[in-house]
């Protein structure tokens, strides 16, 4: 059996308010305890703004900028400038989104700072749709999903933001997951390591929005691994694909059947999913052939 | 909680929110007891002791094999390991190895010649022990390691009762038994062979020159087959045939041998009369399904080309000039509520004859509990024991086969064991500690197998038919030290915390505190989400309702 190797410094505090069993809390303690001291938070409206901490409550030790949610990229790049006009270039400044603020929101600002390859390593939680607002979709929401505002199922498949990244060339993209806790703090590490545009994208399973019980966050995250669902992957450069966990175990139903966002779904909708996932695994497959350590 | 504790610029740390309001439900380190120690006749911590073959202390397992039986490379050849059946990987894969695991560290302690300890002090008491078989070895092992005086009398030539009598050299070598007995004695045991408590006022009088007396003479007379005559010369009682051959004598019957029984008893006559060169027939009662013996010395005894005639009885036997004739019928059998109850219907029509030159009735012995009849009183067929074995005279003890029915030999050794802890809170050597309350085990379904791939079971290899004939060599082989490390990995753990951690580290909260040995809650931060119990490989944490005080 591995174990789990990260420190834990202390950098994320006890009495935060994640719902109980919350797994955006639990990344959030290894991403910050393995960012480190020498570190300033970017925070966008989302979970991980309430998380942080409102005023004057703070569950983190580094200080954070609570900024608009249109705005994270954009606030940490300028943060990131500051302290280069300071001297201090080896200061991490680590911006915390949603996928609300990520892929819809504040794709402007992260696309321009992403072309403009600013020294910041930019984190989203991806938890498939507006969680902390009731549950609505975004255009992260999978395909059939039902949220708020699609009760009858999302009619559109989830936005392939890693592709859009990709296309800008920086540096790093990596996709990591709760239940793969070495992967997730060694790419922090790597990422905290690369100057430029760094992105990783975290899958959040979410307790009241896909409709699971409170002990079944890391489970989900893990299915959806091992189904190929969220693969578990990086791109440098934006063409050199690694895959970090080269092979599918489990059906994409097995990871559908305990969420109750899923519940509606037909056989024929099933076998859908499962032939989309099968094309995409196959296609990143193909792209990290020869790449994969 | 100091608010203004944190170094942080302006603002306060959220440490001042107790989350553990929100809980309904909290985890607790509870380490219930896995369900091979449940089925263990002696208790034997094995989740614990195979985590230290993992590691490759051998030493360290060995020692926790042996706080509760002293016999591990003789357990670990003929135990009929009820942890393998009870084993949680069974519904995952396969069972653990256990017994072939268990054999693999005593076959090590043999090898480095590691011995027992001294006991801490010396007491003053001394016990006699009348038997030296499995529970009386096993008794006077517990005794000396609290430092009572132990004096053991034994009615044969040489200690190990059934161990040496009974049990073929093809299943345990007596280089093993003598090992494992002699690291007993070397403890500091007075044995008198040779040395037969013959009734009741011999053992009266023991009782008046020591503190208590341990009584575990066996079930050493042959149950009576009906319709035959014992005086016959081709008429061999089962326990007779096996010390004999055990002993080396030269076999006196005729080539073709009837095996009556279909017990553990039974096999070991049949495959030793094989290895005498017999053509050897099983005829049992039971249905070859429900043979009381375990299944490998069925299996085994059939690849040697022993023949199996299953729910059949023997109704008349003719002697004749060319040997025996067994007339048999087909019987309907069905078993009965308790081991050992039955009832038969016979098959009108079905009678047919067996041929022979020699029968052994193998079908279980009796104790003799007549000789201690005005000084123990008896329950049935055995002598009877209260809740410590303590018999109706205040200071003898018993058990092993005399005074109960589950006659393995591991099941000796756990009666000797708790026997010895009766003995030692009868003297006042020891006070009364809670009785070790079976409380409910962890289920299967508390084991997190995503961190168990699936791994086939390593399976000590057999030695094949043509080499097993041949002589008394051992058929089943240890497991080499890669097969045991790879089988020790196997094992779930179930109920006992291996510290990997993942408690602490998958805690969104950061609620659990690591200690020096194990793991404590911070009830002020727990949100009671269970992930911490989800994430547990081995099922050490679980969620209990939180009922504040």
């Amino acid at each position: 059996m591995e174990l789990i190797k990260y420190q834990d410094e202390g950098q994320f505090s006890s009495g935060h308010v994640a719902c109980g069993g919350c797994v955006e809390a639990l990344a959030l303690r290894v991403i910050l305890n393995t960012v480190g001291k020498d570190a300033i938070g970017v925070v966008s409206p989302s979970c991980s703004a309430v998380i942080c901490g409102g005023y004057p409550m703070s569950a983190v030790k580094i200080p954070v900028f609570h900024t608009t949610l249109e705005s994270g990229a954009a606030s940490a790049s300028g943060i990131k400038r500051a302290l280069l006009a300071q001297g201090k270039p080896d200061t991490t400044v680590i911006c915390l989104a949603g996928d609300g603020g990520t892929y819809d929101i504040g794709l402007q600002a992260l696309s321009s700072a992403a072309e403009r390859n600013e020294d910041i390593l930019y984190i989203c939680f991806d938890n498939e749709g507006y969680m902390n607002t009731g549950g609505q979709k975004s255009s992260s929401t999978p395909k059939n999903a039902v949220t708020g505002s699609t009760p009858a199922g999302k009619t559109t498949r989830k936005k392939n933001l890693i592709e859009i990244l990709a296309a800008h060339r920086i540096p790093y993209i990596a996709t990591v997951s709760p239940s793969h806790l070495n992967d997730l703090a060694a790419k922090v590490e790597k990422a905290k390591s690369i100057r430029g545009t760094k992105v990783i994208i975290v899958l959040v399973p979410c307790l009241p929005g896909w409709g699971l019980p409170d002990n079944a966050a890391v489970r989900t995250a893990r299915k959806a691994v091992e189904s190929g669902v969220f693969p578990l992957f990086e791109v440098f450069d934006g063409v050199d694909y690694r895959l970090s966990v080269g092979t599918r175990s489990q059906s994409v139903e097995t990871y559908l059947k305990e969420q109750k966002r899923y519940r509606h779904l037909s056989a024929d909708q099933i076998a859908g999913l499962q032939a989309e996932t099968d094309a995409e695994w196959d296609r990143l497959q193909a792209r990290a052939v020869g790449g994969q350590v | 909680m100091n608010l203004l504790q944190s170094s942080l610029w302006t603002t306060q740390s959220s440490q001042s929110r107790l989350t553990g309001t929100w809980r309904s439900a909290m985890p607790d380190y509870r380490n219930l007891p896995s369900p091979c120690l449940g089925a263990c006749p002696v208790s034997g911590r094995i989740a614990e002791w195979i985590r230290h073959v993992g590691k490759q202390d051998y030493r360290a397992a060995w020692e926790t094999l042996v706080d509760n039986n002293p016999f591990p490379a003789i357990a670990g050849r003929i135990c009929h390991h009820p942890c393998e059946s009870a084993c949680n990987r069974q519904f995952h894969d396969e069972t653990v190895s256990i017994c072939s695991l268990e054999r693999f560290v005593g076959d090590s302690a043999l090898a480095e010649g590691w011995r027992f300890d001294a006991p801490a002090a010396e007491r003053g008491q001394s016990v006699a022990i009348v038997g030296g078989g499995p529970a009386g070895l096993s008794a006077a092992y517990q005794l000396r390691r609290r430092g009572l005086r132990v004096v053991l009398f034994e009615s044969r030539g040489q200690l190990g009762g059934l161990l040496r009598y009974g049990i073929p050299d093809y299943r345990l070598d007596k280089a093993i038994l003598d090992g494992e007995v002699q690291r007993i004695l070397d403890l500091g045991v007075e044995v008198h062979l040779n040395s037969e408590i013959l009734d009741a006022a011999a053992l009266e009088k023991l009782r008046r020159d020591h503190d208590a007396v341990y009584l575990a003479t066996g079930a050493t007379s042959s149950k009576v087959l009906p319709g035959l005559d014992y005086a016959q010369p081709w008429v061999i009682d089962s326990a007779e045939f096996l010390a004999a051959a055990n002993s080396g004598a030269p076999s006196q019957t005729g080539p073709r041998v009837v095996v009556v029984g279909g017990g553990s008893a039974a096999m070991d006559v049949a495959r030793t009369a094989r290895r005498l060169g017999k053509e050897v027939t099983v005829l049992a009662l039971e249905p070859e399904h429900l043979l009381p013996a375990q299944r490998v010395e069925v299996d085994e005894a059939l690849e040697e080309g022993i023949t199996f005639v299953t729910g059949a009885m023997m109704k008349s036997l003719d002697a004749g000039a060319g040997g025996l004739t067994l007339s048999c019928i087909r019987v309907d059998f069905k078993p009965g509520d308790k081991r050992g109850e039955f009832s038969l219907a016979p098959m009108a029509g079905t009678e047919f004859e067996l041929a022979a030159d020699a029968v052994v009735p193998s079908i279980g012995q009796n104790a003799d509990t007549s000789r201690w009849s005005g000084l123990i009183d008896s329950a049935g067929p055995l002598v009877a024991t209260d809740g410590s074995w303590q018999t109706s005279a205040a200071g003898i003890f018993s058990g092993g086969d005399v005074a109960s029915m589950d006659r393995f030999v591991t099941q000796a050794v756990g009666m000797g064991k708790e026997a010895a802890a009766g003995i030692a809170r009868f003297i006042g050597a020891e006070a009364d500690g809670a009785a070790g309350a079976k409380g409910p085990e962890v289920p299967f379904s508390e084991i997190n197998t995503h961190y168990y791939p699936p791994v086939a079971r390593n399976i000590a290899a057999t030695a094949g038919v043509a080499e097993r004939l041949e002589g008394f060599g051992e058929v089943q082989q240890g497991l080499s030290r890669a097969a045991a490390l790879a089988e020790a990995s196997r094992c779930f753990s179930c109920g006992t915390c291996i510290y990997c951690d993942n408690c602490y580290f998958y805690c969104p909260d950061m609620a659990i505190t690591k200690l020096e040995h194990g793991y404590e809650v911070k009830t002020d931060y727990c949100k009671g989400c269970g992930l911490c119990v989800e994430e547990c490989p081995t099922g050490s944490v679980m969620m209990y309702e939180d009922t504040r005080g």
